[in-house]
């Protein structure tokens, strides 16, 4: 850094050229910076470093770009990730061209895990949400976030917390859309069943915010490694609801 | 033109050998055509977005703000302020047309990894007065459309507004109206603070480090960071913009202590100069690349002379003369040159685009918009250049066959 310091020693000429150096210098580190900035799908920030400390066992990675808009049922799997998030999708952030990244870990020829990301808007900015799956089940071995800036951060991003979306697959968020409406009671309700952080009585929309991430997140490594394997799922409990809506309109029907 | 005529007569006489001549030249055309443009192109990128920060010039606090922003980003305490006394001033030197002060704080954002001990992330603070700010850099203006609209500057006495950059939205993922949240360690306070915003719009993109900042009332900021009285620095515009204008100011103020006052000229020129050392290695791999379609180009011509020594030797003895013979082969030459220096003219402005996203795949030069120019001066230097090289190619084995005697020319034919 000696090069860079200010010399009171140093020649007029020499010390403008310093100056200018330096500020040069400190004008490329925040253009470099902001370039940072540009990126609107969610990356692993140091990807073999972080993949690593996932999979310590981990002898390779391969990263795949996946992206909506470049596959050929791209609109088609675009609308039914609305559907299956039961939400509507950020019209600014979480559009159809939004870029995912899929991390598939090797140890030697064999898969031994997927890590994916994404986006959600948060309360007070971006929430990063990333999980770690089992390559045969697609549940999810770990869940952490990248980023998070939020009130409650300290609480979501507690252990006790996340230790709790361990195991969760994509179908027990869809066995909870059928559970909530049917049998809020139900013990089988995995995600009924994690615990919010957040006590009663305050602002707990980064909560939410983060259930929709790990459902959104699983809803897309269906899509993109599993080839829909949970789908059968989503449909069995939206029959379901069908069926007992119908149920519930007929009495009424009769009554009139 | 009867000597074109038979010069493109002939070269059509060994296609495939013509072809790889000229392909030769315009690939070597392309790469310089393609490195001049990237030349041309980066320095004006420099220029532009050194010319979209505003300022003429900035006073800041002595020190280099590298090494300032190096401690910063490695957990420090922070970038370096000068008093607000100072702009209070300078701010009356006749020389000025404009000036703005500017504080800048850093903002702790919450993780950039997925471990507890991963490096946090920050945001850029700005603090500004937006009337002056404005005057520096009238361009900027408000994103529009979906999730932006209605943007503005926030209120002068607003303790809770900020505007965002275009990426630095983009990245928190934020609208207009939404919240913005940052980690505040004001100085001399043993905790941070986590201070909630609300986002009152969204700039444009510039293209320059705006982007990527986060703005917020000047006195707002001061209060925030607990730094009422410091600046970061102040920017200026000056009335007339020269040489010894800049050295007046300059030693004007230089004896102010701890004020350093940074002209963007200097800050250009010595980029200019850091770039430098990759512009002899672009000129190296160009004339590199010259060289090697030159020798390919003599070595293409001189094996067309020698396969035809019999003809030359019959076209002599039926009264060809020696200017003749050296007209033609020369032509031939020229003919190869100039169409490979066409192809690769062409080649090199429709692949400008995809030689443009290599280089910024490759490398990250720090700076936005197009960093690849190929203009008409390059396109006409470059075709001089051809016809030059294709001028001096051809010499020699012109020469050679002028110079064969007919009857050892038809002898040796047979």
């Amino acid at each position: 850094m000696s090069l860079f310091r200010y010399n009171t020693t140093v020649t007029g000429k020499e010390y403008f050229m310093q100056k200018a150096f330096c500020f040069a210098l400190l004008l490329n580190l925040i253009w470099q910076v902001s370039g940072a900035h540009a990126a609107v799908g969610c990356t692993l920030s140091n990807p073999s470093q972080d993949l690593k400390y996932l999979f310590p066992e981990m002898s390779t990675y391969r990263e795949d770009v996946k992206a909506l808009d470049q596959m050929a049922d791209g609109r088609e799997l675009f609308q039914k990730l609305k559907e299956r998030l039961g939400s509507d999708l950020d019209p600014v952030y979480e559009t159809y061209e939004t870029p995912y990244t899929v991390y598939t870990i090797f140890k030697g020829d064999n898969v031994i895990g997927y890590v994916h990301g994404v986006n959600v808007p948060g309360e007070g900015g971006v929430i990063q949400i990333f999980a770690s799956v089992n390559p045969q089940t697609g549940a999810m071995s770990r869940f952490f976030f990248q980023r998070l800036e939020s009130t409650v951060a300290k609480l979501l991003k507690k252990k006790e917390f996340l230790s709790q979306f361990n195991g969760l697959t994509l179908a027990d968020f869809y066995k909870h859309d059928y559970f909530s409406k049917v049998e809020p009671a139900s013990t089988e309700d995995k995600v009924a069943g994690i615990k919010n952080p957040i006590p009663s009585g305050q602002n707990d929309s980064d909560y939410r915010s983060t259930l929709r991430g790990v459902r959104k997140n699983l809803i897309l490594l269906d899509m993109f490694v599993y080839k829909q394997k949970d789908e059968p799922f989503y449909k069995r409990a939206q029959e379901v609801l069908a069926e007992k809506k119908k149920e519930a309109v007929k009495p009424l029907e009769k009554k009139q | 033109m009867r000597f074109v005529s038979m010069a493109f007569k002939n070269l059509r006489r060994r296609p495939v050998r013509s072809i790889l001549t000229i392909t030769g030249v315009a690939l070597a055309v392309a790469v310089a055509v393609s490195l001049a443009g990237f030349n041309l192109g980066y320095r004006n990128a420099i220029e532009r977005s050194i010319d979209r920060l505003g300022f003429q010039l900035m006073i800041m606090s002595k020190g280099c703000p590298y090494e300032a922003a190096t401690m910063m980003l490695k957990g420090g305490t922070g970038l370096l302020y000068l008093p607000s006394e100072i702009y209070e001033k300078v701010r009356n030197d006749p020389d000025i047309g404009s000036i703005t002060p500017v504080f800048i704080g850093i903002a702790e954002k919450e993780g950039s990894g997925i471990r507890d001990d991963s490096g946090s992330a920050f945001a850029i603070i700005a603090g500004i007065d937006v009337q002056s700010y404005m005057e520096m850099k009238p361009w900027l203006e408000f994103e529009t459309g979906t999730g932006f609209e209605n943007g503005r500057w926030f209120k002068v006495d607003s303790e809770d507004e900020v505007v965002m950059g275009y990426e630095a939205a983009t990245y928190e993922q934020r609208k207009v109206g939404d919240k913005f949240l940052a980690t505040i360690s004001p100085q001399g306070a043993a905790r941070s603070i986590q201070k909630t915003f609300r986002i009152a719009g969204i700039l444009k993109r510039t293209g320059t480090q705006d982007d990527g900042t986060v703005f917020l009332p000047l006195k707002n900021a001061q209060k925030l960071f607990n730094r009422p009285n410091e600046l970061t620095i102040l920017g200026i515009k000056m009335k007339q913009f020269s040489g010894a204008k800049l050295q007046e100011f300059e030693s004007r103020w230089l004896s102010l202590p701890s004020v350093q006052v940074v002209s963007l000229q200097q800050v250009k020129s010595t980029l200019v100069m850091l770039i430098g050392t990759a512009q002899t290695m672009i000129a190296a791999v160009t004339i590199i690349a010259v060289l090697v379609a030159l020798i390919g180009v003599i070595n293409a011509i001189l094996m067309s002379v020698y396969e035809r020594t019999g003809e030359i030797g019959v076209m002599k003895a039926i009264g060809a003369f020696r200017g003749d013979i050296f007209q033609l082969i020369w032509i031939e030459t020229l003919v190869i040159c100039i169409i490979g220096a066409v192809t690769g003219t062409l080649v090199a402005i429709s692949g400008s685009r995809l030689v443009e996203a290599a280089i910024k795949k490759l490398i990250n030069l720090g700076v936005q918009g197009s960093i690849v120019l190929i203009n008409w001066q390059i396109i006409t230097g470059v075709m001089a250049g051809a016809v030059i090289v294709g001028f001096f190619a051809g010499l020699y084995p012109a020469w050679r066959a002028a110079s064969m005697h007919p009857i050892d020319a038809i002898r040796e034919g047979e």
